[in-house]
């Protein structure tokens, strides 16, 4: 991962400097000029490194420590090595149900939420006029905080005879009550997670404003269909914010907590099927005391999500675009 | 060229994590030595009790509770300052988890506020780690102990040492509603074994038609089976942590709950739980009766509205006839940091939240029904409380000793009995599975 | 449909005819007529649960559990009555001041710590760049539930506890690496002519960003306010963490104090004071997702 970024960005910046020397304006050496990059970077850098440094990263470190210890918050840490990742992967069946509802919960969850971001995005952005109100009647269910409130709506629009349940029986199909059925706990919290789409469809919306509309135009007077220009005009110059959606909301999606802890009081039921990743995590850690093997689970976590990111940093050469780098 | 640079790189990182690493110890010495002082607490040193100083002193003051309890301390605390206009008392309250996971990151982290509401499950933890103070050297003197009975006192003793005072009792009960009970023509439950109140559930549920139910499933509650282990003589846990309990006797326990659970069961199903949450069952109208503590009448009232005025209470079935298997829990203790730097003062918060009858009469039962002689003087006991009173009083010939203090970890092992129970609801798992489930978790707990 | 069809085709033969105005449902009208329309059908389905909610507000606490339906038996004001007096002594709008010092506060930290972290990111070339940008990303993939306790013992050591620093400090220091990582995204998308045109015409980097980057990135500052505020202004476990007296509690906290499992919980209260806290932080969307229309207004004059 570390090398993989450090090329690329560093690909990016070469070309920069590289066709920046015959011009430069100031007549500064080549050496004189790293060295104000350097001073420019770091001053800029500067509000950043402090919070990284200060804030950030000892606590990171110290966690990773707590992960080969047995720490029950009160008696200091006791180092017991590769302990907490053994029972992980070879006694805990709490953990596999975790990851296997988690993984569903991802893979499943985040294509759809991104698809509905996307499209109501680009239809948002068919007109301006009357599109504000739309706009944050989609946003407005993204406002609604962490309170026990989701619970109580969102159990009660996928209860027995409540909405949902209604509207699929007029279409013949009697499911009845989600919430207290084992199978559809997971479903019913992949739609809670799409309900609340407004994020990435406000950034996808950000990103096609940014979109130049002389592209349309010019593809418009060569004949091309809606299909034609979304992928060869929308697809490449929104492929950086759809990077940076799909990349952040998987990462988002592997830390699923706020929602599931609401909607199960915390317990991750009914029958552990909100238990999702980061809930087990937390009630390892802070209900049971256990905060080495939560910080085990955390450090397995950072690893699956930055293989993951890496593959995505990796490929994203193939199919994202910058503005700023293809010149 | 490339390698250069990479070594460069590499060595930054080595930089970087040596600079984090003292860091590090700095931050995890700082935090031993906020711990560290509180070793003493258990220690002789405190033994002599500080006295109070009379000079002007802030105390910070924690617990947990809705906006009713919340005035109800406002005020308490505002009489408190009133009689010592020298101490000031910041509150702080929060919901019940919330309170909680603040509490062990300040314990983690040093500075836990000076007084404390405290729960019976975290008394050994909190204790056994020095967080708490001995209040032996207070008893007495800051602390009014005239009316508080021997067996109230010996509550919040952990391993000989007094560190939490219990403000008020709860006992194990079963809450009943009238209103359904007429509705379906069914008699109050009269008491009897649990298979006599296994039948009862099924009559009011066949009378109602299905519309509502007589019960929940009561093998997903781990007080029930403690309440059977009791009757046989037995702890649910004993002092040593060992569990009083084979694997054959919880199997026993959550078979014969089987014909309470699913969709054609006698109580009401799991997945209708589901839906009701965050109301109960009871709570909404929907099961004639439930085992809890005695204390949640006053919850269940709420949730049942204005249309509700009175419920039944009575007494858990039987097990063995003539065991003292109920007993009397604190539903909350007081108890202060082993860090105060007012020991003192904070005894006489204690005391003055414990013992006040006009708190009493601020509070009535909402913490539970007060422990102390002086403080239920303040209260004119009516309705629901009166009721509560009554209810303890009738079980006095059941009430036997407290069993020994919760087990560090009991918290969780509650938890994990209650997700069993639901997963046995939903039929997820097996009562076989069940059972190992809940020993490895237990092994888990009691070798950490 | 067809027959729809076929009385255009009238309407295009008589245009041949008679030079007269267009027919009113010309290709244009009927693929906004459509927009509408599925706008619409989306939006009820969308906003059913918040209405649900609204109404919500109108029903006795006993009502939770025992009447699912949208509209409220009994209708009645008390749970705003309730809500309107405060908790234990502290006023409501109390709540709502906190909240938002804190969210202004934190996004106007946010805002500036992020676009200059971003901005050496994405356009200057300088040693560690790569690494200092992998350890950026890398803050994101660690669950915040394990760093808890350190960095309550670090604010702790600093004195910050019951004040508002741990809450608003690290947004001034570009801890959130989303904004950071949101704008280093949206900086790549701008063509870098624009800001080398300035550079070549002798402006340092402090004045390219201000005066070229952060007009470009305006859709994406927008972006980051309104999140920023949004996030914070929900936000539970920080303050949860570092705020002690009830009366610099902000919103969210508030809001749980209506439910406590082991006492009585009033769940009317519940609703209708998380409907309130939402109406502070709606008008903030209203207001500025109108600047997402204008910042592209301005940028499509310059592109």
């Amino acid at each position: 991962m570390v090398t993989s970024t450090v090329n690329r960005v560093d690909d990016a910046t070469d070309q920069q400097t590289g066709s920046a020397t015959p011009r430069d304006p100031k007549g500064l050496t080549r050496k004189q000029r790293h060295w104000r990059e350097n001073i420019a970077g770091y001053g800029f850098l500067t509000p950043w490194l402090v919070g990284f440094f200060g804030l950030t990263l000892v606590p990171m470190l110290y966690s990773l420590y707590l992960s080969f210890t047995r720490y029950n918050l009160f008696s200091p840490p006791e180092w017991i090595g590769f302990d907490n990742y053994i029972r992980m992967f070879t006694e805990d069946p709490n953990y596999t149900q975790s990851v296997k509802i988690t993984l569903i919960y991802v893979l499943v969850g985040t294509p759809i939420k991104l698809a509905a971001a996307l499209g109501v995005a680009m239809l948002l952005n068919y007109r301006d006029r009357g599109a504000g109100f739309f706009r944050s009647s989609f946003y407005a269910p993204s406002l609604i905080g962490a309170s026990v409130s989701v619970a109580i709506v969102w159990r009660a629009m996928f209860s027995t005879d409540g909405p949902v349940d209604n509207s699929l029986s007029f279409f013949g199909l009697e499911i009845g009550g989600w919430v207290g059925n084992v199978a559809l706990v997971v479903p019913m919290m992949i739609l809670l997670a799409v309900w609340q789409f407004g994020a990435p469809m406000v950034i996808f919306l950000a990103g096609l404003k940014q979109v130049p509309r002389e592209l349309y135009e010019a593809a418009d007077m060569d004949g091309a269909g809606p299909v034609k220009k979304f992928r060869s005009i929308t697809l490449p110059m929104l492929s950086s914010v759809v990077f940076f959606n799909l990349l952040l909301e998987l990462i988002g999606a592997f830390q699923v907590f706020s929602s599931a802890y609401i909607i199960s009081n915390g317990s991750g039921g009914p029958a552990g099927m909100t238990n999702f990743y980061t809930l087990y995590l937390y009630k390892r850690a802070f209900s049971d005391g256990q905060m080495g093997y939560a910080s085990a689970m955390a450090w397995t976590l950072v690893i699956v999500v930055a293989i993951i990111a890496f593959v995505l940093f990796r490929t994203s050469k193939m199919w994202v675009h910058y503005q700023g780098d293809n010149r | 060229m490339v390698n250069v640079h990479k070594r460069r790189r590499f060595m930054a990182l080595v930089a970087l994590t040596a600079a984090s690493g003292i860091a590090l110890s700095a931050c995890s010495s700082d935090a031993e030595g906020e711990a560290d002082p509180t070793g003493s607490a258990t220690g002789e040193e405190t033994s002599e009790g500080e006295t109070a100083s009379g000079e002007d002193v802030t105390l910070d003051f924690a617990f947990w509770g809705n906006d009713v309890r919340a005035d109800m301390y406002a005020q308490s605390i505002d009489l408190f300052e009133e009689q010592y206009p020298n101490i000031t008392v910041n509150e702080t309250f929060l919901g019940y988890p919330e309170f909680w996971e603040k509490r062990q990151t300040e314990a983690a982290g040093g500075g836990l506020p000076d007084v404390m509401q405290f729960d019976y499950s975290y008394m050994r933890q909190y204790s056994e780690n020095g967080l708490l103070l001995d209040l032996g050297p207070y008893l007495g003197n800051e602390i009014n102990t005239d009316g508080l009975t021997e067996q109230i006192l010996g509550i919040g003793v952990v391993d000989g040492v007094t560190t939490g005072l219990a403000t008020s009792t709860n006992a194990w009960g079963m809450y009943t509603n009238p209103a359904l009970l007429e509705e379906t023509g069914v008699a109050e439950f009269a008491g009897g074994s649990w298979d006599d109140y296994k039948a009862w559930v099924a009559e009011v549920t066949e009378a109602s038609g299905g519309e509502i139910y007589g019960g929940t499933d009561y093998t997903g509650r781990i007080q029930n089976f403690e309440v059977q282990l009791r009757a046989e003589g037995k702890n649910l846990f004993n002092e040593d942590g060992t569990p009083g309990f084979d694997e054959a006797r919880l199997a026993e326990f959550w078979e014969s709950g089987a014909e309470m659970r699913g969709d054609d069961g006698t109580g009401i199903s799991q997945q209708r739980l589901e839906e009701l949450y965050p109301v109960s069952g009871f709570g909404s109208a929907l099961t004639a009766s439930e085992l809890t503590w005695d204390n949640f009448g006053a919850g269940y009232l709420g949730e049942l509205g204005e249309s509700y005025t009175e419920l039944g209470l009575v007494e858990p079935p039987v097990t063995v006839e003539g065991a003292k298997d109920l007993y009397q829990k604190p539903s909350m203790l007081h108890a202060i940091s082993a860090n105060t730097e007012h020991p003192a003062e904070s005894a006489m918060l204690v005391d003055f939240l414990i013992n006040s009858p006009e708190v009493g009469a601020i509070f009535g039962t909402n913490r539970g029904l007060p422990a102390s002689e002086s403080m239920r003087e303040g209260i004119t006991f009516e309705g629901l409380d009166a009721q509560i009173l009554e209810y303890e009083e009738s079980i006095a010939d059941r009430l036997g000793d407290a069993p020994p203090v919760p087990l560090v970890g009991y918290g969780t092992l509650e938890e994990k009995f209650r997700v069993l129970g639901t997963e046995l609801g939903f039929g997820t798992v097996t009562v076989e599975d069940a059972v190992s489930q809940f020993f490895s978790e237990m092994d888990v707990v009691l070798n950490s | 449909m067809t027959q729809r069809g076929d009385v255009w085709v009238r309407d295009d033969a008589d245009q041949e005819r008679v030079p007269a105005p267009r027919p009113y449902w010309n290709r244009k009208r009927i693929t906004t007529a459509i927009w509408f329309i599925a706008m619409a059908a989306l939006t009820a389905i969308v906003l059913y649960p918040l209405v649900w909610l609204i109404f919500a507000t109108f029903k006795d606490n006993s009502e939770f559990g025992q009447n699912p339906a949208l509209l409220p038996e009994d209708p009645t004001f008390d749970n705003y009555a309730k809500v309107m007096e405060g908790i234990a002594g502290v006023p409501l709008w109390r709540f709502f001041a906190n909240s938002a010092v804190i969210a202004i506060a934190a996004t106007a930290g946010t805002l500036i710590s992020s676009s200059m972290a971003a901005y050496a990111f994405a356009r200057i070339r300088f040693k560690g760049v790569g690494i200092f940008f992998t350890a950026m990303i890398g803050t994101l993939l660690l669950p915040f539930h394990v760093v808890i306790i350190p960095q309550y013992i670090l604010f702790n050591n600093l004195g910050m506890i019951d004040t508002y620093w741990p809450l608003i400090l690290p947004k001034f220091l570009a801890t959130e690496a989303f904004f950071v990582f949101l704008m280093v995204q949206f900086m790549r998308g701008i063509p870098r002519e624009m800001d080398e045109a300035a550079r070549v015409d002798g402006a340092g980097h402090v004045r390219t960003f201000a005066s070229i980057m952060l007009p470009l990135i305006q859709p994406a500052l927008v972006t980051s306010a309104i999140f920023s505020f949004i996030w914070t202004w929900n936000d539970f476990l920080a303050p949860l963490m570092y705020v002690t007296s009830p009366e610099k509690y902000p919103v969210p906290i508030a809001l749980k104090l209506y439910n406590d499992q082991t006492s009585t919980s009033d769940y009317g209260a519940t609703v209708t004071a998380s409907l309130l806290g939402m109406v502070p932080i709606l008008l903030f969307f209203l207001v500025f997702q109108r600047l997402l229309i204008a910042g592209v207004a301005t940028q499509g004059l310059k592109g």
